[in-house]
């Protein structure tokens, strides 16, 4: 009976790995034979997705020390890397990655340790939903393709500052607290203006998907048409990510640093890194929505063309530490309030006007196929 | 809510306000001084008057090392009743004026990053360096000279000082423009500091404010005209007058300040005389009580002298202009926004060496 026993057991096990292997030849093997998902892995581990970000940010940084070291009539990092110091951002990423994570004792743990992976997270997601240019006739360089891509991109911006305001008030430190209230207040000042700019180009094109309005743009740019739009649009962008005249959350000088001030090593890099995705992500909304995208000559690929209007809209961005003091909270809200909301309507107003008046002029203009 | 903004702050220096908050309002400042106290008018009464010349000095070494030694040589002059050299009357002018502008540029560079401005903080100091350059002609430091003596001062300018200084002063004023077009017309900054912080003229003198806070508020006193000391009464210059009050107006003066001090500069140098630059005199100073008042950069510097007939002071009273100017802080400082508060604190120029000496 022993031998019947073993066997029973014998065969069970086989049978058990007989069926794993069944399930990975029918659902993962076809999966892993398959172009469709390397396509997948290579989107999300190398363009548009983590490595695409990392080097971004890290060019991003240096550029903007060197930049700004030229405004300052300095000379910026210099000495780490083959050229002009360009490995000084990753020498300062390994450094912070080095340092001990401190976790105040008066914090709330679970959210004070969530957010900065919450932060990076959202920020990060959000560059799946946005489509890069035509690959292949029909076929476009896209993560997850979907017809709402805007409208979800939007939403993972308005994500950010409710995060902010969780690590502010996880950290249990006056200085966090009041940049995460501020970080509130100037989500209110910026986000209405913001959203009616898009929906100025939304009705124009007819579309809310950034690959119609994209393509709707192949005679002349909304930026041209809806200059009031644009300004706005890149005015409400520089107070969403938090740039020089709209960094009051961070501001240094009042309350330390805001609320990453608790924040070291890793965590702080989290929270750094989020702020330049952002900055990636916004600067290629604002070129798909106002100028043109991937569209543009031929001789080099649509996708390389929408990234270097990208990088021209940040160095837009960047002057702005340049050449500003920072404003005050009441101010932002006097401007977003008073100004921007009014000159956003405005901007909506011409455009209904114009379509009611030429009810042609969409196509006239090649907005609408 | 109470918050304790600083003495480790970015912007606070090692000064610390008591903020009671609500929201991102200042009910109430209260300062915390004290931080950097080093008992200075207890370590003058344990040296003789020559060994406290570099004592004195750091009262307020980093930014205006000259003008603090000028008030103290001149209560220690005005008890020893001693002739000085007209040369070495110059030479100190000189100094004083230069000193005023490497310390104008250093509160210019404070300002503007306490309104987060970061470009002008750079350029500020990149001038400096010119003015210190012309120190280091002079004395062979930088930031702490003891250059001047009773009697004197310690060293001649040298030969080809003139050329230098003229060029480095054409360049300067070159840059005060760009000065004043990159901060004065940013709109931002007129935004940041107009109407913010201000103190009407009868209140100023009631607060007992000094020097370019006292003159930002309307009111033209400046020890050079009102009581000229060394040759003041030489030059040919103007005193800045806003009326405003608020931290704008306080930003404005100093600018101005600096053009007079620049001019002061190129008539000293052209107009100075030939001769001996130091008299001996002696170390005992006789017994008696002087006091004395120098305009330095951030206004009124009175020094009050006891000496009883040793080589000793009996007791030295330093009356520093910053600690005048902080009483009128928790006084503006009421219903404003947290992002106002080092905006004020840096127009009012506090430097808490100044305080507590």
């Amino acid at each position: 009976m022993e031998w019947k026993r073993s066997f029973g057991l014998l065969t069970s096990i086989l049978s058990f790995f007989a069926s794993l292997a069944l399930i990975f030849l029918n659902f993962i093997g076809p999966l892993l034979f398959s172009l469709q998902f390397y396509e997948l892995i290579i989107k999300v581990a190398v363009f548009p997705g983590l490595m695409y970000i990392s080097i971004f940010a890290i060019l991003i940084i240096w550029f903007e020390r060197k930049f700004l070291a030229r405004v300052h009539l300095r000379i910026g990092p210099l000495h780490v890397g083959p050229m002009m110091g360009i490995l000084q951002p990753i020498a300062d990423f390994l450094k912070l990655m080095g340092k001990e994570i401190i976790v105040p004792d008066k914090a709330h743990k679970i959210v004070y340790n969530l957010a900065p992976i919450a932060v990076v997270a959202v920020s990060c997601s959000s560059i799946a939903f946005m489509p890069f240019g035509w690959v292949a006739p029909g076929k476009n360089w896209v993560i997850y393709e979907t017809p709402y891509n805007l409208l979800i991109i939007l939403i993972l911006f308005t994500l950010h500052p409710l995060i902010i305001i969780a690590a502010g008030w996880g950290s249990n430190n006056k200085y966090s607290f009041i940049g995460a209230m501020r970080a509130a207040f100037q989500l209110l000042a910026y986000e209405v203006p913001m959203v009616f700019c898009i929906a100025g180009v939304a009705m124009m094109a007819g579309s809310l998907d950034l690959v119609r309005i994209v393509e709707s743009q192949s005679k002349i740019w909304f930026g041209v048409v809806e200059p009031l739009g644009l300004i706005v649009f890149f005015i409400s962008m520089m107070a969403e990510l938090i740039r020089r005249p709209f960094d009051i959350p961070v501001a240094e000088q009042e309350i330390v640093f805001g609320y990453p001030t608790e924040y070291s090593g890793v965590q702080f890099m989290c929270f750094m890194m989020a702020e330049y995705v952002n900055l990636c992500v916004a600067s290629l909304l604002l070129a798909g929505l106002f100028l043109g995208g991937w569209l543009g000559p031929a001789f080099l690929p649509p996708i390389i063309w929408f990234i270097i209007k990208s990088l021209i809209v940040c160095l837009f961005v960047i002057m702005g530490r340049a050449t500003w003091p920072r404003l005050r909270m009441d101010q932002l809200l006097r401007v977003g309030w008073s100004l921007l909301i009014p000159l956003a309507i405005l901007q909506i107003v011409i455009v209904l006007l114009l379509l009611l008046i030429f009810p042609t002029f969409p196509m006239w203009l090649g907005f609408r196929g | 809510m109470q918050v304790s903004w600083g003495p480790q702050h970015p912007a606070s220096g090692h000064l610390r306000f008591i903020l009671d908050v609500d929201g991102d309002s200042v009910l109430n400042l209260e300062p915390d001084v004290g931080y950097t106290h080093r008992g200075i008018e207890k370590l003058t009464e344990n040296r003789t008057y020559l060994q406290n010349i570099p004592v004195v000095e750091r009262i307020n070494s980093y930014c205006d090392a000259t003008n603090t030694v000028l008030g103290y040589i001149e209560v220690v002059e005005e008890l020893l009743e001693c002739e000085v050299p007209e040369r070495a009357r110059f030479i100190r002018v000189i100094m004083a004026e230069m000193n005023r502008i490497a310390s104008h540029l250093y509160w210019l560079c404070l300002m503007s990053i306490s309104v987060g401005f970061e470009t002008m903080l750079m350029w500020t100091m990149n001038e400096r360096e010119l003015f210190l350059d012309l120190f280091e002609m002079i004395t062979g430091a930088r930031i702490t000279y003891s250059a001047l003596r009773p009697g004197g001062v310690r060293y001649d300018i040298p030969h080809g000082f003139e050329e230098v200084a003229t060029k480095y002063l054409n360049h300067f004023e070159r840059r005060l423009k760009d000065y004043y077009k990159m901060i004065f017309e940013n709109s931002t900054f007129r935004l940041r500091t107009i109407g913010v912080g201000s103190i009407s003229s009868s209140d100023a003198i009631k607060l007992g404010l000094v020097g370019p806070c006292l003159r930002a508020s309307g009111v033209a006193t400046d020890v050079r005209k009102d009581e000229p000391y060394e040759v003041y009464q030489n030059f040919d210059f103007n005193i800045p007058v806003e009326k405003a009050g608020d931290a704008y107006a306080r930003s404005l003066i100093r600018f101005h300040e600096m053009e007079e001090s620049v001019s002061i500069i190129r008539q000293a140098l052209r107009s100075i005389p030939e001769g001996p630059i130091r008299k001996r005199v002696p170390l005992v100073v006789p017994k008696g009580e002087a006091y004395s008042r120098v305009e330095a950069a951030r206004g009124e510097l009175g020094y009050y002298l006891v000496a009883n007939g040793t080589d000793k002071p009996y007791r030295l009273k330093v009356s520093t202009p910053s600690f005048r100017n902080m009483a009128a802080l928790p006084y503006i400082t009421r219903n404003v926004t947290i992002a106002d508060i080092p905006a004020i604190y840096m127009s009012l120029d506090l430097i808490p060496l100044d305080i507590d000496r």
